[in-house]
């Protein structure tokens, strides 16, 4: 089963570069012609015809008619991206790849790369770049990165830290996964993007949504200009779409790399089951938790603030209503909007260039080496730990803040190696410790390349 | 190798790049450091103090009290529960036993009158 997803999203990439290689490209490669010999387009030209050759005013309504379908303006990327769309809701539909996002994202796709009359500056009011539209509203809450908060708080307020405040050492596999950040963070300069689309770029490896669309709407937004004279490109809709990609991969990416790193001796170690956590413990985790790490980086602050807020109102145990509505129909809400947005974001012009080819290279890695860093610095662990109190390292790939999803996958891998051994509530607490620690590196990289 | 080189020359070129790795991945350790440090040591012992307190209030030996490192796992409640649980909720365990037939006396039954079924039509 296993093996035929990873045939079809294999099959599925193929199939997709050989459309770009055989669409796309010679299309851009065109354009580029056209716009060096100075030769007007051959679409605008058609568009002022009518009046010119003076046809009768059905025929020229139905010309008008005919102009303004997306029949007319599509253009083989328009094609390729609906392509796409489809099947990211085929992926969450039919193996149920987070559906929650996948769907929106997909719908978002569909929506964003309906084909609309633009020639000449026209603005219809329609497309998610075209101002004054719903949708460009809606992506106000991206591009000024609103949406991301609201989903952290929502976090907080469903997340139990428990796990975590009863062995509070496997907070450092959640930093421990981070190191994937800042080496993909190098790997973006070295392919020549620049400090603040890199450090955009880098966050893929935190395995956070909303972290990469947050710290991507700030330094990668298209707006900002360098030092240099240069403007950043816009890179949000390739890094969202990324991020969320291999997040709703982490049960094909990560198995393989953590059986290579583990032997069957260290996946079979039993983890002491967790004690007891007081209520005051939980209610003081998110109080001192802002205050220890916004103290130390400040730019997380948005994000982290957040969260404990979220956390706060939940275990404080007084404000039962407003977690409720936190955790449930507030979250569903920015969840629906930040998928149909960034979805709709990637229409073809922007979404298929050579920098999303790059970043989606550059997004797998950071991935492969947040788990190996996660499962390596398990093992570095168990060097200093009594015997009785080591950690099973198949739970280090969870420092990744894909949540539960990377919990599931340590579970999944722990019951393979025995099947009474569950690591399900261990690897809950690296894993909503890297929600903490990517949001902390974003933090970092906002202060220095904000 | 080619990587190896790339980076060397960001060296070169891009010395910022590097203190945003070296600063990024230390502050992330430090960051989390303390939240265990804080939540190992600090909250153990005033959650231990505050037992300790609570014990030699009701006259209890205070090495005797539970401390918060030596409390019983979740799995271990979670045991006990389900059996108070079953316990108290078995409650055809002590049924008596027995059966009686309760007899119901009617003085009009009208399932087979043609005048109530005529007049309920």
């Amino acid at each position: 089963m296993q093996n035929r997803r990873s045939y079809t999203i294999i099959g599925i990439l193929v199939i997709l570069s050989l459309a770009w290689m055989a669409f796309v490209k010679p299309e851009q490669e065109r354009k580029k012609l056209s716009a060096e010999q100075g030769i007007e387009s051959v679409v605008s030209a058609s568009v002022e015809q009518p009046d010119k050759q003076g046809d009768g005013k059905f025929t020229s309504g139905l010309r008008k008619f005919w102009e303004y379908t997306g029949f007319r303006n599509a253009t083989p990327g328009h094609l390729i991206m609906i392509i796409i769309g489809l099947i990211f809701i085929f992926l969450a539909i039919k193996y149920e790849y987070e559906p929650l996002l996948l769907i929106p994202i997909g719908a978002g796709i569909l929506i964003g790369n309906i084909p609309v009359f633009i020639e000449g500056g026209t603005n219809l009011q329609i497309g998610i770049y075209q101002e004054g539209s719903v949708l460009n509203y809606l992506y106000f809450g991206v591009m000024k990165g609103v949406y991301p908060p609201l989903i952290f708080l929502g976090i907080g307020a469903m997340t139990d830290f428990s796990s975590l405040i009863s062995n509070p050492r496997l907070l450092l596999l959640g930093a421990a996964a981070q190191v994937g950040i800042f080496i993909t963070f190098l790997g973006a300069l070295v392919l020549g993007f620049n400090m603040p689309e890199a450090g955009a770029i880098g966050i893929i490896g935190g395995a956070d949504g909303p972290t990469a669309i947050f710290i991507s709407s700030r330094l990668a937004n298209g707006m900002n200009i360098l030092a240099d004279g240069t403007t950043v490109k816009n890179l949000i809709g390739p890094i969202a779409i990324a991020a969320y990609s291999y997040m709703a991969l982490v049960p094909v990416i990560q198995p393989p790399i953590m059986r290579l790193l583990t032997n069957r001796k260290e996946r079979l170690i039993r983890m002491k089951p967790p004690r007891v956590v007081t209520k005051t413990e939980k209610t003081l985790f998110p109080i001192f938790g802002l205050l220890l790490t916004c103290f130390i980086s400040p730019g997380a602050l948005p994000l982290l603030g957040m969260l404990f807020f979220g956390n706060l109102l939940k275990e404080s145990g007084v404000t039962k209503r407003l977690a409720e509505t936190a955790r449930t129909s507030l979250i569903d809400i920015v969840t629906i909007l930040i998928g149909l947005t960034v979805g709709a974001s990637t229409q073809a012009d922007v979404f298929l260039t050579k920098e999303s080819v790059l970043i989606f290279a550059l997004g797998a890695c950071a991935f492969a080496i947040a788990t190996v860093s996660g499962v390596l610095f398990a093992k570095t662990m168990n060097l200093f730990l009594p015997e009785g109190s080591k950690i099973n390292p198949l739970i280090g790939n969870s420092g990744v803040s894909a949540v539960p999803d990377s919990a599931r996958v340590s579970e999944a891998e722990g019951l393979k190696a025995d099947k009474t051994n569950h690591l399900l509530m261990h690897a809950m607490g690296p894993n909503v410790a890297g929600v903490i620690g990517s949001a902390i590196a974003a933090g970092i990289l906002l202060s220095y390349l904000g | 190798m080619t990587l190896l080189f790339s980076l060397i020359a960001l060296q070169k070129f891009d010395p910022l790049a590097w203190t945003v790795v070296a600063v990024g991945i230390g502050i992330v350790f430090l960051s989390l450091f303390l939240v265990y440090l804080f939540f190992r040591y600090v909250i153990t012992f005033f959650l231990n103090f505050r037992l300790r307190s609570f014990a030699r209030k009701k006259g209890l030996d205070p090495s005797e009290v539970v401390t918060a490192k030596t409390l019983m796992s979740g799995e271990v409640n979670a045991a006990i529960a389900m059996a108070l649980y079953l316990h108290l909720n078995e409650l055809h365990d002590v049924e008596s036993g027995v059966i009686t037939i309760k007899r119901v006396s009617r003085n009009y039954s009208p399932w087979s009158s043609k005048l109530y079924n005529m007049s309920n039509l």
